[in-house]
C-alpha cells in the first residue's frame, strides 16, 4: 500500500472545497470565508515579500553593513502605525460588520411560526443517537401524536425549519456541513438553530462536539423532499404514530413544551 | 525597604492576587447559578438559620484583629505579647474551624445535603470547604511561625507580616461569603 | 521562603545536591528541559498514532502496533484513540510546551539576562519544578488505569468529563495532575515576576531588558492571574466526580439539577484565551531578540514590541468568548467578543511590521536559530490570519470544531512555539552546556521540520474547511469525507517525516553534549550580560554584578571603532 494516494483524479484543492452548499443563507458563510482568505492572502503575501524579500537581499553576502536604526524614527513610527491602522480598517472592521449584519439578519432571525410558514422541530442529542420530534396534526409537543425519529430528519424544501435542541446526556454539537450551520446541544438548557433548503437530496448531520468514544459513530441522515414528497411522508407517518406511540415508552417521552 | 523585603512583599502581593482570582472564580460561578435560578434557595430548600455564619463571621474578624496585634508586637519586638496573640489567632482559627464542622453537621440536620440539594447544597458545602482547607494552611502557617517566634529568627518581621496578609486574606473571603452566600 | 539578597550561595558539593534537589536556576533549567523533551517526544507518538488512524482507519500502526493495541490485532481502538488525543493536548500544552519554553527558557535566561545571581526565591523554584514532575508523574499513572486515561479531550467539558461521561479514575487523576501543575505554575509566576522585578542589574530600566524576558515576565504575570481560575474550575469538577456535588451537571442525568456545564467552559476559557498567549509570549521575546542579533542592527522599534506584547497580554484576557459562539451566548456577548478579538490584529500586525523592520536593511546571517526565526515569522503569520476566520462568528458557525481549528490552533502554539523552542534551544546551547551544536545537523533539521510542518497544518486548514469536524476516531464512516482520504494521507506521511527528522535533533543534542565543539564565551557575537560571562557559567553566575550602560540590541553601530560591530550592555553607548 502507498503511502501517498496520488491517482487521485481531482486535484486537492477541488477536494477540500466545502460540501454543496444546499441553503439558502449558507452562501453567506462561504462568501464572508472567502472575503477573509483573500485579505489575509493580501496581508500575507506582504508578510512573505518582506520576509523572503529581505532575506534574500539582505544577507550577509550581499549587505555586508547593516543600517543602523532603532526603527524609532517618526517615519519609521508612522509607518509602523499605518500598517495596524490598515489592517484594522480593511479586515477587522469590514468583516466584524459583514458577520453582525448576517448573524442579526439572517442566522438569529428567528422566523416567528405565528406569522410565518415554519416547520419547528424538537432534537433531543444523547449518546449517540439524534432524535426528531415533529409535532403532528395536533401542533403541540410532548403530545401522542407526536411524530419522533431516530436519526433521520426529513424536512420539505423552501420552508423555514426552526430546531428547539437539548441534550440528554452530555453536551453535542448539531452540525449539518450543508447548510454550513452548527449548534451546541446542551444539558439543561435549549438552544436554536433555524435555516430553509432548496436542493431535494441526502446529505449528513453530524455531532462536531466530542461526546465520548463512539462520538464518530453519531451521525444522522438528513433528507431534503419536495413539499409533495414531504407531505405524503408526513402524513403516513402521523399515521403510523397515532396507531403505534406508546405514552409509557420512556424512549418517546422526551418532548417538551414549544416556548418562544 | 530591604530588597528582601520588597521581593517578600512582592511575592506574598502576587499568591494573594492568584489566591483572589481562583475565590473571583467561585464567586463569578456563584452569581451565574444565583442569577440564572428562577428562586433562591431553590425550591424544596429549608431556610438556614444565619446565627451559626454570623458568629463564625464574628469568630474570625476576632481572629484577624489578633493577627494586626501579634504583627504590631513584632514590630516593636515586644515577643512576650506577640505569642500571647499569637496564641489568640491560633486560637480563635482553630474556633472558626470547629464552628464550620459544626455548621457543617447543622446543615446536614436541617436537610441541606451536599449531592441531593441540588447546586444549592454544592455550593453551601462545596464553597465553604474550600475556604476551610486555605483556613487549614493559614493556620499551618502560623504554627509555623509559633514554633520560630524569637528574636534571634532571620526576617522573622517579615514572615509575621506575610503570614498576617495571608490570615487577613482569608478573613475578607470568609465575609463575602457570608454576606453573598448567606445573607443575600 | 529565603528571600534572595543576590548574595552567592556556597556552591552544592553531593550529586542529590547539585542535580536533584537543586536551588540553582541554571540546574533546574535543564531538569525542565530534560523533563519538556521527555515529554515531548511522549505526545510526539502520540500525534503520530492519532495521525496513522486518521489516514489508515482500521490498518495496524506499524511495529508498535502490536505491541500496544495486541487485543485488537494492532489497530488504535476507539477508546484509546479518545486518550490518545485528550493526553496529546493535555502533553503537549502542559508538558512539554510549558517546561521548554517558560521552566526552561524561563529559568535559564531570566536571571542571567538581567545580570542577577539567581530567581529571587530559589527554594520556591526547586519546589515548582518538583511539583511539575509530581504532576507529570500522576499523568502517566492515569495512562496505566484499568478504565484508561482521561478521554474527554484536553478540554475536558463537563458533562462529558464528570462521572456521566467518564467513570472510571483516569479523568479524575487528570484534574489532580493539572492542579498540580497550576501549583507549580503559580510558584514560578512569583518567582519570575519578583526576579524580574527587584533582581535587574543596576541601570538596567524595563526597557533595557531583552525581548524575550518581557515576553517571559509578561507570561509570568499572565500566569499568576489566570492559572487560578483553571484551578478553580478543576476543583470544581473534581468535586464534581469525587463527593457527588452538581456544579457542572444539569439535565436529565442530574438527579437534581441546575448546575451549569457551560460554566466550566467560562471558566476554562477565560484561563484558556490567555493560556495561548502563555504559551506563545516567551517565542515572541525570542523571535524578537534573535532577529535583532542575526540581522546585526538594533530591533525595529524595540519598545513599541514590548508595549504591543503588552497589548495583547491585556486583550487576551477579554476576548475568551470567541471559544463559545456555539454555545449561543447572548448577541450582545457574541458581538462583544467577536469585535473584542478582532482588535487583537492591530498589535499583532505591529510586531509584524517590527519584525520585518528588523531584519529590514540588516546584514543576515543565517545561522540555525535566525532560520527558525524566520520560520516562526511565517507560521505564525499564518496562524494569526486563520484566526480571523475563527473570530468571526458567522465563518465560525462553519468551521468550530473542524480541522481548521485545528490547523489554525497548531500553527500558532505548536509551530510557532515549536520552532520559537528550536531557535532558543540551538541559541542557548552554547550557554546551557559549553559546547556548539553541529550547525549541518541543524539547518537540515530545520528545512526537514519547516516542509513537512507546513504540509500537515495547512493540510488541515484544507480538510477542516472541507467540513471534516474534531476528534472522531474514523472520519469516513461520512460518505461526504471520504474524497479527504488523499489529504489526510499526505497529512500522516508529512506527519512521520517532520517526526524522522526530529530524530536528528535528539541525535545532534546527545552527539554535542559529548562530542561538540568547545563553546567560546560569546559565540554568537551579540551583547546581552549572559554573554558576557563564561560558558557555561560558573555557579554564581557573575562574580561582580554587572552595571547596565545601554541597550540590548547594540548591533552595527558605525560608531564602534574596536573591531566589533556589537555592544556589551556594559558598555557606555559609543556615539558619533
Amino acid at each position: 500500500m502507498g503511502l501517498l494516494n496520488l491517482s487521485a483524479s481531482t486535484s486537492w484543492w477541488e477536494l477540500s472545497k466545502p460540501p454543496l452548499d444546499i441553503s439558502t443563507n449558507g452562501h453567506l458563510i462561504d462568501e464572508l470565508f472567502n472575503y477573509t482568505t483573500v485579505l489575509c492572502l493580501f496581508y500575507f503575501v506582504l508578510v512573505c515579500i518582506g520576509l523572503f524579500g529581505f532575506s534574500y537581499l539582505y544577507s550577509r553576502k550581499r549587505h555586508k553593513v547593516p543600517y543602523y536604526t532603532y526603527g524609532n524614527k517618526k517615519k519609521h513610527l508612522l509607518v509602523t502605525a499605518i500598517i495596524g491602522a490598515a489592517v484594522f480598517l480593511t479586515i477587522d472592521l469590514n468583516i466584524t460588520r459583514i458577520a453582525n449584519n448576517d448573524l442579526m439578519g439572517k442566522f438569529w432571525k428567528w422566523p416567528d411560526p405565528k406569522t410565518e410558514k415554519v416547520l419547528r422541530v424538537e432534537v433531543m442529542a444523547q449518546q449517540w443517537m439524534w432524535s426528531f420530534r415533529y409535532a403532528g396534526p395536533d401542533d403541540q409537543f410532548g403530545t401522542a401524536d407526536d411524530v419522533v425519529t431516530n436519526n433521520d430528519l426529513r424536512v420539505p424544501v423552501n420552508t423555514k425549519i426552526l430546531f428547539h435542541l437539548t441534550s440528554k446526556d452530555v453536551i453535542h454539537s448539531f452540525f449539518v456541513p450543508n447548510v454550513r450551520l452548527k449548534v451546541d446541544t446542551i444539558p439543561g438548557r435549549i438552544t436554536r438553530v433555524w435555516w430553509d433548503v432548496n436542493v431535494p437530496g441526502v446529505y449528513d448531520i453530524a455531532c462536531a462536539e466530542m461526546c465520548g468514544t463512539h462520538h464518530y459513530l453519531m451521525k444522522a441522515q438528513l433528507t431534503v423532499y419536495t413539499q409533495e414528497d414531504f407531505n405524503r411522508w408526513i402524513a403516513s407517518s402521523e399515521k403510523i404514530a397515532l396507531n403505534t406511540n406508546d405514552p409509557a415508552d420512556a424512549n418517546l417521552a422526551w418532548g417538551w413544551k414549544w416556548e418562544k | 525597604m530591604k530588597r528582601s523585603d520588597l521581593q517578600s512583599n512582592l511575592a506574598m502581593m502576587i499568591v494573594l492576587l492568584s489566591g483572589a482570582m481562583l475565590f473571583a472564580t467561585l464567586f463569578m460561578g456563584y452569581a451565574i447559578y444565583r442569577t440564572s435560578a428562577p428562586v433562591w434557595p431553590p425550591l424544596g430548600i429549608p431556610k438556614i438559620s444565619l446565627f451559626i455564619p454570623f458568629l463564625s463571621t464574628l469568630v474570625i474578624s476576632v481572629s484577624s484583629w489578633f493577627a494586626y496585634q501579634f504583627k504590631t508586637y513584632v514590630k516593636v519586638s515586644n515577643f512576650i505579647k506577640a505569642h500571647s496573640n499569637l496564641n489568640w489567632t491560633l486560637l480563635t482559627g482553630f474556633g472558626f474551624l470547629a464552628m464550620q464542622s459544626y455548621f457543617w453537621f447543622h446543615l446536614k440536620n436541617t436537610g441541606v445535603f451536599l449531592g441531593t440539594s441540588g447546586i444549592f447544597g454544592s455550593v453551601i458545602y462545596g464553597y465553604t470547604w474550600i475556604h476551610a482547607i486555605h483556613m487549614v494552611l493559614g493556620l499551618g502557617s502560623l504554627t509555623y511561625l509559633k514554633i520560630v517566634l524569637r528574636p534571634e529568627t532571620v526576617n522573622v518581621l517579615q514572615k509575621a507580616i506575610n503570614v498576617e496578609k495571608f490570615w487577613h486574606f482569608l478573613g475578607i473571603i470568609w465575609i463575602i461569603m457570608f454576606l453573598t452566600l448567606f445573607v443575600l | 521562603m529565603s528571600g534572595g539578597f543576590n548574595e552567592i550561595h556556597p556552591e552544592p558539593t553531593t550529586f542529590w545536591d547539585k542535580y536533584i534537589i537543586s536551588f540553582d536556576h541554571k540546574v533546574i533549567a535543564k531538569q525542565f528541559l530534560w523533563y519538556g523533551i521527555f515529554f515531548l517526544g511522549l505526545g510526539g507518538m502520540m500525534a503520530l498514532l492519532i495521525r496513522w488512524t486518521l489516514a489508515y482507519p482500521g490498518v495496524p500502526f506499524p511495529v508498535l502496533g502490536n505491541i500496544l493495541f495486541s487485543q485488537s490485532g494492532g489497530v488504535v481502538p476507539p477508546d484509546t484513540y479518545a486518550m490518545l488525543f485528550t493526553m496529546h493536548g493535555t502533553i503537549m500544552i502542559f508538558y512539554a510546551i510549558t517546561p521548554i519554553l517558560i521552566g526552561a527558557f524561563g529559568n535559564y535566561c531570566i536571571p542571567l539576562m538581567i545580570g542577577a545571581r539567581d530567581m529571587a526565591f530559589p527554594m520556591l523554584n526547586m519546589l515548582s519544578f518538583w511539583f511539575a514532575f509530581l504532576s507529570g508523574v500522576v499523568l502517566l499513572i492515569s495512562l496505566f488505569l484499568p478504565l484508561g486515561a482521561a478521554a474527554g479531550g484536553w478540554t475536558s467539558y463537563p458533562t462529558l468529563s464528570t462521572i456521566i461521561g467518564s467513570p472510571g479514575a483516569g479523568q479524575t487523576l487528570w484534574c489532580l495532575a493539572i492542579f498540580l501543575f497550576g501549583a507549580s505554575s503559580t510558584m514560578g509566576a512569583v518567582n519570575y515576576v519578583t526576579t524580574v522585578i527587584t533582581l535587574r542589574a543596576p541601570g538596567m530600566g524595563y526597557f533595557d531588558m531583552p525581548l524575550t524576558v518581557w515576553g517571559l515576565w509578561l507570561t509570568a504575570i499572565l500566569n499568576a492571574i489566570f492559572v487560578p481560575v483553571l484551578g478553580a474550575g478543576v476543583i470544581l469538577l473534581m468535586m464534581d466526580r469525587v463527593m457527588g456535588t452538581t456544579f457542572f451537571l444539569a439535565g436529565a442525568s442530574a438527579t437534581s439539577g441546575s448546575g451549569d456545564p457551560v460554566l466550566f467552559q467560562h471558566v476554562f476559557w477565560i484561563f484558556g484565551h490567555p493560556e495561548v498567549y502563555i504559551l506563545i509570549l516567551p517565542a515572541w521575546g525570542i523571535v524578537s531578540d534573535l532577529l535583532s542579533f542575526f540581522s546585526r542592527k538594533p530591533a525595529f522599534g524595540a519598545k513599541a514590541t514590548a508595549l504591543a506584547m503588552t497589548a495583547v497580554t491585556v486583550l487576551s484576557t477579554l476576548v475568551y468568548g470567541h471559544h463559545m459562539f456555539t454555545t449561543q451566548m447572548s448577541p450582545l456577548l457574541t458581538q462583544s467578543f467577536m469585535t473584542l478579538t478582532m482588535t487583537i490584529s492591530i498589535p499583532s500586525a505591529i510586531f509584524f511590521a517590527n519584525w520585518l523592520g528588523t531584519i529590514w536593511k540588516g546584514s543576515i546571517r543565517f545561522d540555525s536559530p535566525m532560520l527558525f526565526s524566520l520560520g516562526v515569522v511565517f507560521v505564525f503569520g499564518l496562524g494569526g490570519l486563520t484566526g480571523l476566520h475563527l473570530g468571526t462568528v458567522t465563518t465560525d458557525l462553519y468551521l468550530h470544531d473542524t480541522y481548521f481549528v485545528v490547523g489554525h490552533f497548531h500553527y500558532t502554539m505548536a509551530a510557532s512555539v515549536l520552532l520559537g523552542g528550536f531557535a532558543g534551544i540551538y541559541f542557548w546551547f552554547p550557554k546551557m552546556f559549553g559546547k556548539m551544536m553541529n550547525e549541518t545537523m541543524a539547518k537540515i533539521h530545520f528545512w526537514g521540520t519547516m516542509i513537512p510542518l507546513n504540509g500537515i497544518f495547512f493540510g488541515m486548514l484544507m480538510i477542516g474547511y472541507g467540513g471534516m469536524h474534531r476528534r472522531i476516531y474514523n472520519p469516513f464512516v461520512y460518505e461526504s469525507l471520504k474524497r479527504l482520504i488523499p489529504i489526510n494521507q499526505m497529512i500522516t506521511t508529512s506527519a512521520i517525516i517532520m517526526g524522522a527528522f526530529q530524530i536528528l535533533f535528539v541525535i545532534n543534542f546527545i552527539w554535542s553534549l559529548r562530542k561538540g565543539a568547545k563553546a567560546p564565551n560569546n559565540p554568537w557575537e551579540v551583547g546581552t550580560l549572559e554573554w558576557t560571562i563564561p560558558s557555561p557559567p560558573v555557579h554564581h553566575n557573575y562574580d561582580v554584578i554587572p552595571v547596565v550602560k545601554c541597550g540590548p540590541h547594540e548591533l552595527g553601530n558605525p560608531n564602534l571603532k574596536n573591531g566589533r560591530d556589537f555592544q556589551y550592555q556594559t558598555e557606555e553607548l559609543v556615539e558619533g
